[in-house]
């Protein structure tokens, strides 16, 4: 136990750089996840049988993309898209290559949170705003958006706190961050007080991330 | 300024075709505020809907100031949607804007310049009341207040026709008065043509020129106001009225003590200052037994309802019926003594 809190301070720099390195994977990868993902999630969700460009054909097939997407294990993604993360990046390896698999991941997640809070929105609103001639471009850029907004927040917030998850797997093949700093000294050195420290880190970072998004989302919520 | 003709509606349901609105035929002159009533499922709001394209017919035509308007699409259906306002029973205003700019949404969506969309708010929020709560959220509002924001939100383009889809159903009955002055105000000050539905026979009543009766998606009656008060044929009608001046007797009173006929009489405008009860029994020689009698007003129009048993004294009661029904007074036969 001693030696825990004597060791304490050691690997300050370490865990420093981990972090960071999490941090830069997981803004990166929730970036492309979110460009990709919400025009993924508003077309799933405006094909819809009733919604503003109904078409059955489109939404079963974006349906179905979404949720292969989602069914595929991260582990098996991450090496099934090898040769895509080496065509983009040049490598396979690293921190910037583990974004790869990360936003592949995170794309069909963010789609069905976007579509998830769409379709909360009511009807009503948008039979209004057809009423008044809106074009569906408009109704997407000023209601629907911007309607769910609040719901929208709290979905990404919910994806990023996933892809702090997943990197700390993609961290164990080689990815970098604390995952990988966990793994390579808290599990195969048995430097227990580096993985206290790098799960103690994870930990605040999920509450702090988690916390921000409230925040945020509230800000944005008049219902 | 509306004629429609031959209206069709059909929805398919697991148990089928259901004909929504059935063959309507209805005009709309410009000017007044048109009103539908019928019972829920009658197809009203199908009806409204088809209106504005909401719905698209499945047989008919709808002409709006002389112009097919049913067969529009695309760009040709949304300008002709920007010209016609629509208010709604849930108001339908957008959570994330305040009432400002929920105003000015549907000038957005035309493309009105800033400066020209910040004058028209303006002006809007002042027309309907409510400048001081211009920076508030609908969530701090309460339903009058949302739905003048509808009401303004559904000016803002300067439409000639206003569509009101049960606009006054979910509010309470001081809010109900409200916004039924605001409406008439706002057709006498902006020269607006109002079709409304409603399931109540008070909105029908407070605002309306004329009235269309709606079931099972055909309209079985329609007049002005203030004759459909005093002759309704319709059963359904009859009902409806009921709602607003029930004339009805408490139960027992006919077994018990009623010997003649029960007939119920009503009448408008000049005829109330008629001396008609002492004419029954002077020149008829006919005993009237008021039972029950009340004095309306429909938009200004003094309206009145007696049940009157009648009882021979010497003359004929179908005499002094027809008598009456000459002197212009409605008359329903309750019950033959």
């Amino acid at each position: 136990m001693a030696e825990i809190f004597a060791n304490l301070g050691k690997y300050s720099q370490l865990l420093l750089d981990g972090t960071m390195e999490t941090l830069y994977m997981v803004s990166a990868s929730l970036l492309i996840a979110v460009v990709f993902g919400i025009p993924l999630g508003v077309l799933t969700t405006i094909t819809r049988k009733g919604h503003i460009l109904s078409n059955n054909t489109l939404n079963k097939a974006l349906d179905g993309i979404i949720n292969i997407g989602r069914s595929i294990p991260f582990i098996i993604l991450m090496v099934a898209i090898i040769p895509l993360t080496r065509a983009i990046v040049g490598t396979s390896i690293g921190t910037t290559a583990a974004i790869v698999p990360l936003a592949v991941a995170a794309i069909p997640f963010v789609a069905r949170v976007v579509d998830n809070a769409l379709l909360e929105i009511d009807p009503g609103i948008i039979e209004a705003a057809r009423s008044m001639g809106a074009t569906p471009l408009q109704i997407i850029l000023k209601v629907l958006l911007p309607e769910a907004l609040p719901g929208l927040i709290l979905g990404i917030t919910l994806t990023a706190i996933n892809l702090i998850g997943y990197s700390a797997m993609a961290g164990a093949i080689g990815g970098g961050g604390l995952g990988d700093i966990a793994v390579r000294y808290g599990y195969q050195r048995f430097r227990v007080e580096v993985m206290v420290q790098t799960v103690v880190i994870l930990i605040l970072l999920v509450q702090l991330i988690q916390w921000a998004g409230n925040k945020i989302a509230g800000y944005f919520d008049h219902r | 300024m509306i004629e429609i003709k031959g209206l069709v509606k059909n929805y398919s349901t697991g148990q089928g075709l259901l004909h929504a609105v059935n063959g309507v035929d209805l005009k709309v002159r410009e000017g007044e505020i048109f009103g539908i009533i019928g019972p829920s499922g009658a197809g009203k709001s199908t009806l409204i809907r088809t209106l504005n394209l909401l719905e698209t017919p499945d047989a008919g035509s709808i002409k709006i100031n002389g112009k097919e308007i049913s067969t529009l699409r695309g760009k040709e259906l949304r300008d002709f949607r920007r010209k016609i306002g629509m208010i709604f029973q849930h108001f339908n205003l957008l959570s994330s804007r305040t009432v400002r700019d929920n105003i000015a949404f549907p000038l957005e969506i035309a493309g009105i310049p800033v400066q020209e969309r910040e004058k028209r708010v303006d002006r809007l929020m002042e027309l309907v009341g409510l400048s001081a709560h211009a920076d508030h959220y609908p969530s701090e509002l309460s339903g009058g207040q949302k739905q003048r924001v509808g009401i303004a939100r559904a000016l803002a383009n300067e439409p000639a026709l206003l569509l009101s889809d049960e606009a006054t159903s979910s509010l309470d009955p001081e809010s109900t008065e409200a916004t039924l002055e605001l409406l008439r105000k706002i057709r006498d000050e902006l020269n607006l043509t109002i079709v409304l539905i409603t399931h109540e026979m008070d909105v029908i009543k407070k605002v309306c020129d004329r009235v269309a009766v709606l079931e099972n998606g055909k309209i079985i009656e329609e007049g002005e106001v203030i004759d459909i008060f005093v002759n309704p044929r319709q059963e359904l009608t009859r009902r409806f009225i009921k709602t607003v001046i029930d004339y009805s007797l408490p139960e027992g009173l006919e077994d018990m003590v009623i010997k003649g006929d029960l007939v119920r009489v009503t009448f408008k405008g000049e005829s109330t200052h008629q001396p008609l009860m002492s004419l029954l029994v002077k020149k008829f020689q006919i005993d009237a037994n008021i039972l029950y009698g009340r004095i309306d007003d429909i938009q200004g129009i003094p309206f009145g309802t007696l049940i009157l048993e009648l009882r021979p004294n010497g003359g004929s009661i179908d005499k002094a019926l027809d008598f009456l029904r000459e002197k212009g007074l409605a008359i329903e036969v309750l019950k033959n003594g």
